[in-house]
């Protein structure tokens, strides 16, 4: 059985709201594999290839080229047999899993949303105060169904506050809920795990690097990719710039250090090669420089795993390891971790 | 801190006074200023403390009066305007807003018109239709005059003194009514200004916005205390300069209370606090409303002669207090 996957325009930075697509490197009806790009994206910061999360065939292109899309709305949709994967869109009765998506698409049925933006509902012949319909919009109430306590049966804030939300709505929202579940986006409700542990070994970025690769070349089963790409962030005066390095565990310790050291170097100019900002797998975040300890976990999109370095002491480092649980089991992140503190 | 409680026509007269021994070139003109003192008293004893060349009693022709005072400020005078009635500037308005406001950009910024014409308004004193008029929209509308409407003493002597500095024509409103009560806050000794075009935060709370002009921010102040005490908390706005006109305390304030009321004393109909509300409603301060915005204004109508007309024709406490609880109460 395929299912059909929507490939949306990835939140690629903090501030990002929108990207633009600036062209497609498949066609309708193309076998691709996991990893093979897609399209090329551009945003304010950094331009970016969206790659296959999966093996499968363009279905349908839904953006043009140079469409200005919102983050977690369609790109295109492929078919895949990869069910971890997928999103089920097989069943035409329910009305969120259509794909029909035309352009520009309205407001109120955009049919595949991937992050849930609360649904804007315009009540038009309704009579509500302006931060009614504001409040209104944001809990996604359908102000038609609530009942106006205000003069000429205009609906008031109190009004507002106490309705319920509507069953249609309530229902939309869960099958939402449930399709974020299974996509692969940073924008989702995750089900993730941190672990945290205190190293005292002396390591720069690329031994950690090569170290952490390594760990993971032993868990194939974690990989949607065949090779490894470990991410560094690397903050520059131009925002964070987040060049990958891949497959660090196989070149030797003194090259991986210099092209680290040359890359650090460069993405602190933003001047980052476009061909290392695509394809991590993992994500490293060194806080150190900062003296801090640990910040919120961050998975990317497509990553199961994210690590930070923070300080201790002069002495002494904490790791810390975010796990997806929808693609490792619990124990795993303490294997890992621990696995990864060894080999340091 | 000084704790002097001046009438608005006693600062008004220290204001000038001050602006009188600061600059030789400051002078008052007008009708009944000098030895009479003012139609309401406001200039006093100044003729005798600064003698007849600087105060200047006029024959009765607004037209003249004005014109004078333009051709003084382009000569590098600071003229004081008198006229004895708001209502009479009618006779004087080609000098105002065809000369006094444009010159200065007639002539490419060359010339400056440093006038300040100061005029009662308002009504209340049983002076019927032809002496209690509200005009502030004819001249707010006037781009090149700026517009004074102090509510208080203490704000009218840092204002006026501000005025008598600015290189522009001012128009100076100041309500009859005020002129013989005290005011809430003690007149600062001193010539501190106030700056033009920066309104006054009177007192603030959670529940309503209120901006008002004039008298009414006083009516509007009693009627902020006599509801504080019923947990209607009320945040009072003085605009003070109309023109330029001050909105961002009022888009803070409204985006916390959500509700807006306007109260004016002058005809609801273009009047000069519709200008509030249009910019509040085009503001993305709107989406904070959470009650339609009132308007307190004058009725349509010339003011009438018979006492209880008159008072029925603008608004009084009774209708700012029965406005303000209605809409607290009725939009929540």
């Amino acid at each position: 059985m395929s299912f059909k996957y929507p490939v949306v325009m990835p939140k690629m930075s903090m501030t990002m709201e929108t990207g633009e697509l600036i062209n497609f490197h498949v066609a309708v009806g193309d076998q691709v594999k996991s990893g093979d790009v897609l399209f090329e994206v551009m945003t304010d910061k950094i331009d970016m290839e969206v790659e296959a999360p999966a093996d499968g065939v363009i279905e349908s292109l839904v953006a043009n080229p140079g469409d200005v899309v919102e983050i977690g709305k369609p790109v295109l949709i492929m078919l895949t047999e990869t069910e971890v994967m997928a999103f089920d869109f097989g069943d035409d009765n329910e009305p969120v899993a259509s794909v029909e998506v035309v352009a520009p698409a309205p407001v109120v049925e955009t049919p595949v949303v991937v992050a849930p933006p609360a649904p804007i509902i315009v009540n038009t012949n309704v009579k509500a105060v302006p931060k009614a319909r504001v409040e209104a919009a944001n809990r996604g109430i359908d102000l038609r169904t609530v009942h106006p306590t205000g003069p000429d049966r205009t609906i008031t804030m109190q009004d507002v506050n106490g309705a319920q939300l509507d069953p249609a709505i309530i229902k939309r929202q869960e099958a939402n809920k449930a399709l974020i579940a299974k996509g692969i986006e940073m924008t989702r409700g995750i089900a993730q795990a941190s672990f945290t542990r205190s190293v005292s070994a002396n390591f720069d970025h690329a031994q950690f690097i090569a170290a952490w690769a390594k760990v993971l070349r032993g868990r194939p089963d974690l990989a949607a990719h065949e090779h490894i790409g470990v991410a560094l962030i690397i903050e520059s005066k131009y925002g964070s710039a987040l060049p990958v390095f891949r497959d660090p565990d196989q070149s030797s310790i003194a090259d991986l250090a210099a092209l680290v050291a040359s890359t650090t170097d460069a993405a602190k100019n933003g001047k980052v090669p476009v061909a290392m900002l695509s394809g991590a797998t993992t994500t490293v975040f060194d806080l150190t420089t900062y003296s801090m300890s640990s910040a919120t976990p961050l998975l990317f999109p497509n990553q199961v795993t994210s690590v930070t370095i923070g300080y201790e002491s002069a002495t002494t480092k904490i790791v810390s390891l975010t796990i997806d649980l929808n693609f490792c089991d619990f124990y795993d992140g303490a294997l890992l971790l621990d696995a990864l503190v060894a080999s340091l | 801190m000084s704790d002097r409680m001046l009438t608005m026509a006693e600062a008004v007269r220290e204001a000038m006074s001050i602006a009188f021994d600061e600059r030789p070139e400051v002078f008052l003109l007008g009708e009944d200023v000098g030895i009479y003192g003012g139609a309401f008293g406001v200039s006093g004893d100044m003729y005798h403390r600064y003698g007849a060349d600087r105060v200047l009693d006029t024959p009765i022709a607004e037209l003249g009066i004005v014109g004078a005072a333009v051709g003084a400020a382009l000569s590098g005078m600071r003229p004081i305007v008198e006229i004895q009635f708001s209502d009479f500037t009618a006779q004087a308005m080609d000098q105002i807003a065809n000369q006094a406001a444009k010159i200065h950009f007639m002539l490419g910024g060359a010339l400056h018109v440093p006038m300040v014409l100061r005029t009662p308004q308002g009504s209340g004193t049983g002076a019927a239709a032809q002496h209690s008029q509200n005009l502030e929209p004819w001249f707010a509308s006037v781009p090149g005059l700026k517009v004074v409407v102090p509510s208080n003493p203490a704000d009218a002597k840092g204002l006026l003194l501000a005025a008598i500095d600015d290189p522009n024509p001012v128009i100076f409103l100041e309500h009859k009514l005020l002129y013989k009560i005290p005011g809430r806050d003690p007149v600062p000794e001193g010539s501190a200004r106030i700056p033009l075009g920066v309104s006054k935060v009177v007192r603030e709370g959670k529940d309503l916005t209120i901006v008002a002009t004039g008298i009414m921010v006083n009516k509007s102040y009693e009627v902020a205390e006599k509801l504080a005490a019923e947990g209607i908390s009320i945040t009072l706005i003085d605009p003070r300069t109309i023109s330029p006109l001050d909105m961002g305390p009022v888009f803070e304030s409204v985006e916390k209370t959500g509700r807006l009321m306007v109260v004016q004393e002058g005809p609801a109909q273009a009047g000069f606090i519709n200008e509030v509300i249009a910019q509040l409603a085009g503001s993305s301060s709107f989406g904070s409303l959470i009650a339609p915005i009132k308007r307190l204004a004058g009725m349509n109508i010339p003011i009438p002669y018979a006492p209880q007309l008159e008072k029925a024709a603008v608004p009084q406490i009774e209708d700012i207090e029965a406005a303000a609880r209605e809409i607290v109460k009725n939009w929540r």
